[in-house]
This record gives structure tokens, sequence and C-alpha cells, in this order.
């Protein structure tokens, strides 16, 4: 007769220690994720009270698609399940981390809100802006012939684009941007994290003073969008809704810039390759932007809770265990990706996970997709011979949240300013999104961004 | 050749448009594909729509 406890060891028999937050993970992660390919797609960990992980490509498309028996509800308050969100493990401050941490119908209201604003349509009208604040960025260092491509471009920008979209004002990006990057690499044992809490503090406080302003007054962005939503009947609280503001702050800063920054360095190391984009960046930027989106995978996986007993992938769940979706490991999945571990920036069939899956699918895919493309191709034209100082470059100690970078500093030969610095381009900018009502949704504002001086 | 996207599949992930622009178009407002091309795909898109149904990170796009 077997025992729940034989079942139990039946279940769990492909067991991998998995740690994703240790830096020997990010230092081995491509033997870690070949081994765990080749023997266990699907694995039983003992780490963070135990959880699942699935690194297969087949298995994580079959699980994250299988959103009737998967929540990502994180239940702050414990009033419904207690689930515990996309964070394993859960971390020490309990926070809802907008509709990612929520399940249909709620998660599907909130997304409906922001769709108008995110859509392929509705992005690549700002794409004249990204434009201005790319040129302004390499303005700053062009005639120095020295960059940090982190810290002057790819950091800037998303953050500004992100904050004209929510209706903030454009001059506050700093306060939110090193608030947001060093909030996701500052480890929480270092003595440096006290000024981070400080500086997420005051970011919080401007965000919700942003948003009372807006209720009071309305202006045109997403914000104004989510303080006038009914989401499933309620108008939801205000802190629900920092939450989703934190969100869409986090998904819009940290990842786009850890993108940027790892494909600028692997472009500086293949100059044949980089100069093969530049001359054939027609048919080969959009490929080798997935290429890099898959090999670099910025966010690397998500966690979620089995929301009922199941079986799926040949493996059999239970209701309230504990589950890691590996994006980044799925990427390299040699039965869908051949010569996983290589960059090939013309790759075909490209079903890559970098984006999540299914419902959850990244809301900001297409911001992201669009600023990283300008970013490339302005550092391709003005700085062709960019060479990135390995000795001053610095990666994230783990990527276990995000794989990114803190700085990549980079010469090259010195060029001409092209018109203004990055301040006098973010009032020009602002004037610009004020006088044209550039946040507006889709649904209201078609035509795309006009410069003008 | 004939290409459909199943709309309960489809997320929005754009891949399918941005390699076949004459064969998909997106939904302005959430970006989720449906196909422009109503019968046989004329034969020299025919290698695009077949690119776009291989990189659909759902598996969204079938061909009949």
């Amino acid at each position: 007769m077997s025992t729940d406890a034989d079942t139990d060891a039946e279940r769990k028999k492909n067991q991998y220690h998995f740690d994703r937050h240790t830096p020997e993970y990010r230092e081995n992660f491509q033997e870690i994720t070949t081994e765990m390919l080749e023997k266990c797609p699907v694995a039983w960990s003992d780490t963070y009270g135990g959880h699942w992980v699935a690194a297969g490509h087949d298995e994580v498309f079959a699980l994250a698609r299988s959103s009737e028996y998967l929540s990502n509800d994180h239940d702050v308050n414990n009033v419904r399940k207690g689930y515990k969100g996309i964070t394993i493990p859960t971390p020490e401050s309990e926070f809802q981390g907008g509709f990612l941490e929520m399940d249909p119908p709620e998660q599907r209201h909130y997304r409906q809100v922001l769709n108008p604003y995110l859509s392929p349509a509705a992005v690549a009208r700002w794409t004249p802006v990204v434009d201005e604040l790319v040129r302004a960025c390499l303005n700053e260092c062009i005639e120095t012939g020295r960059i940090d491509f982190v810290d002057d471009l790819a950091n800037v920008v998303p953050a500004v684009l992100t904050l004209a979209m929510l209706g903030v004002p454009l001059k506050n990006w700093s306060l939110y941007c090193e608030a947001v990057h060093a909030s996701v690499y500052t480890r929480h044992d270092s003595p440096e994290i006290a000024k981070v809490r400080e500086d997420q503090m005051k970011m919080f406080q401007d965000m919700y003073g942003q948003m009372m302003e807006i209720k009071a007054t309305p202006r045109p962005g997403m914000i104004d969008a989510l303080v006038k939503a009914e989401i499933n009947g309620k108008t939801p609280p205000d802190l629900e809704l920092i939450g989703v503001l934190a969100l869409v702050i986090g998904g819009g800063f940290d990842t786009t810039t850890a993108l940027t920054a790892h494909s600028l360095e692997w472009l500086s190391e293949n100059p044949v390759e980089r100069e093969r984009l530049s001359r054939e960046r027609a048919t080969l930027l959009d490929p080798a932007t997935e290429e890099f989106l898959r090999f670099f995978t910025p966010a690397p996986g998500d966690g979620r809770t089995i929301s009922a007993d199941c079986e799926i992938a040949g493996t059999q769940f239970k209701e309230g265990e504990r589950l890691w979706l590996s994006w980044a490991m799925s990427n390299r999945d040699p039965s869908v990706f051949p010569n996983p571990n290589e960059v090939d920036l013309a790759r075909t069939g490209n079903r890559h996970h970098s984006f999540g899956l299914g419902i959850h699918r990244c809301i900001g895919s297409n911001v992201a997709r669009m600023v990283f493309k300008r970013m490339l191709t302005d550092v391709l034209d003005r700085m062709p011979d960019f060479v990135c100082d390995p000795a001053g470059a610095v990666h994230y100690e783990t990527i276990g949240v995000i794989q990114g970078m803190k700085h990549l500093p980079a010469t090259f030969t010195p060029g001409p300013r092209i018109g203004d610095g990055l301040d006098e381009t973010i009032a020009r900018m602002q004037v610009i999104c004020d006088e044209q009502r550039l946040a507006e949704p889709v649904t209201v504002r078609k035509t795309s961004a006009k410069i003008t001086e | 050749m004939k290409v459909h996207v199943d709309p309960e599949r489809c997320q929005g992930h754009t891949l399918c448009a941005m390699i076949a622009p004459d064969v998909f178009q997106l939904d302005e407002i959430d970006g989720h594909s449906t196909v422009i091309i109503d019968g046989e795909v004329p034969a020299d898109l025919e290698a695009k729509a077949a690119e776009a149904v291989r990189s659909c990170p759902e598996q969204a796009i079938s061909i009949s």
C-alpha cells in the first residue's frame, strides 16, 4: 500500500538544489541550465521552504499558460488563500506588486485600463520623443569620447519616458531612477540599504503626491486612467494603485536598462557582428532585438502558486505548492533553439519567453522594444567604434530578480553635439507632452508626437 | 496556404506582425493579432507567414 509520503517522494523524484539568488548561480548559469534541461526540466528544489522549478521550454510553456491551475495572487492581508505572489522567497516587507500579483478578473480589468497606453500603436506615437531624449543623452558625452552606457543612457531614457506616459513631470526622473535601480541590486545586508530605503520612500511620497494631484486636477497619463478606473465594480484603494504604479515603474526602468547594457557589451566584444548589424539593420534589427531578449532575458522568471491539484507536463502538482517559471533557462532549451548558448543575430523561429507567456505577458513589451531599438541605433550611428571597458563594467552580483548591470563605461572617437543637452531637452519635451497631450490613450489621441522648437 | 490566429491563445506578443506585416495586423488597443488576408496567402508571403507561425511564443497561429 502506498502512503502519502511515498506518493510525495515519487512526485518529487527529480530533485535539484536550485538557488538563483547566489553569485554562483550567475557564474555557473550555463552549466546549471544545461544540466537541468537535460536531467530535470521540472525539478523540486529544497530551497526557500521547497518549491518547483521549471526550466524546459515545453514545460514552462505548458505551465505558464495553465492559468486555471496557477495563481499570481499575493494575498498580503491573508483574506483569500494566503498565496505569496511572484517572488520566491517572499520579501520581508510584503506588498502586492500590482496586477502581476493578481488573478483575473481584477488582473484583466487593470490591463484593460492600461492597454490603450501601451499597445504597439500607442507606443509608436512616442518615438519622436524618445529620439530627442536619446540624442540629448549622447550629446552630453559625444565630445569627450567617454560614456557610461548605463548611467548616461540606458538608465535615463526608459525612466523619462515611463514618467511621461504616467503623467508625472519629466524632470522628476532622477528621483525615481536611482531608487528603482538601487532597490534591485542592493543586497538586504548591505550597508547601503538604509540609503536605498530612504530614496525609495521619497519616490513613493512623490508618486502618492502625483496621484493625489491628478485626482484633484486631471491631466493625461496612466495615473489618470488608474484613479478613474473601476476594477471588478469597485474603486480600488490608493495603496493598491501605488502597487500598480510601482509595477509599471519597476517594469519600465530596470529591465530595458539591463537589455541595453548587455547588448552593447556583447556588440563591443563582437565588432564584426556590430558592423553587420549596423549595415543590415533594415532586416537585422528586429531579429537581433529578439535574440538579445532571448539570450540576456532581463527578467529571468516569475513565481506562481499552484491553485488546484493538477498534472501538467508529466508532473503532479498539489494546491499551495510554489513554482518558479524560469524564462531564462527555457530560453536556452536546445530542442527549440539550435546552439542555444550562442547569439545568432539572424535567428529564426525565436519564440523566446523573455516577456513571459499567457495572460501575464509583459504589458510594457512594446515600450521595451521601441526604446531599446532607438537607443541602439543612435549609438551605432554616433559611436560606431565604441569599446566597453571590461575593468569598469559592473554586473549585478546576482541575477535572481533582474539580470542587470550597474555600470558599463566605454570609449569611442569623439564627435559633434547635435542640438541640446539633457536638461534643456527634458524641459522642451515637457512642453510638447503638455501642449500635445501626448499621454492620452491611443483611443483619444492617434497621431504621433510632433517635435517643435 | 491559409493562416489563422486563435484569439484565445494570442496575447499580443506582436512578433507575427513584425515578421509578416502584410499578413497580420495588430489591434490598436491591445496589440492582439488578426489575419489581414482573406483566403489564400499569396505565394510571395508564404515564407514570412510560416516564419510567423514558428516564432509565435503562444503558438497561436496555425496554417491550413
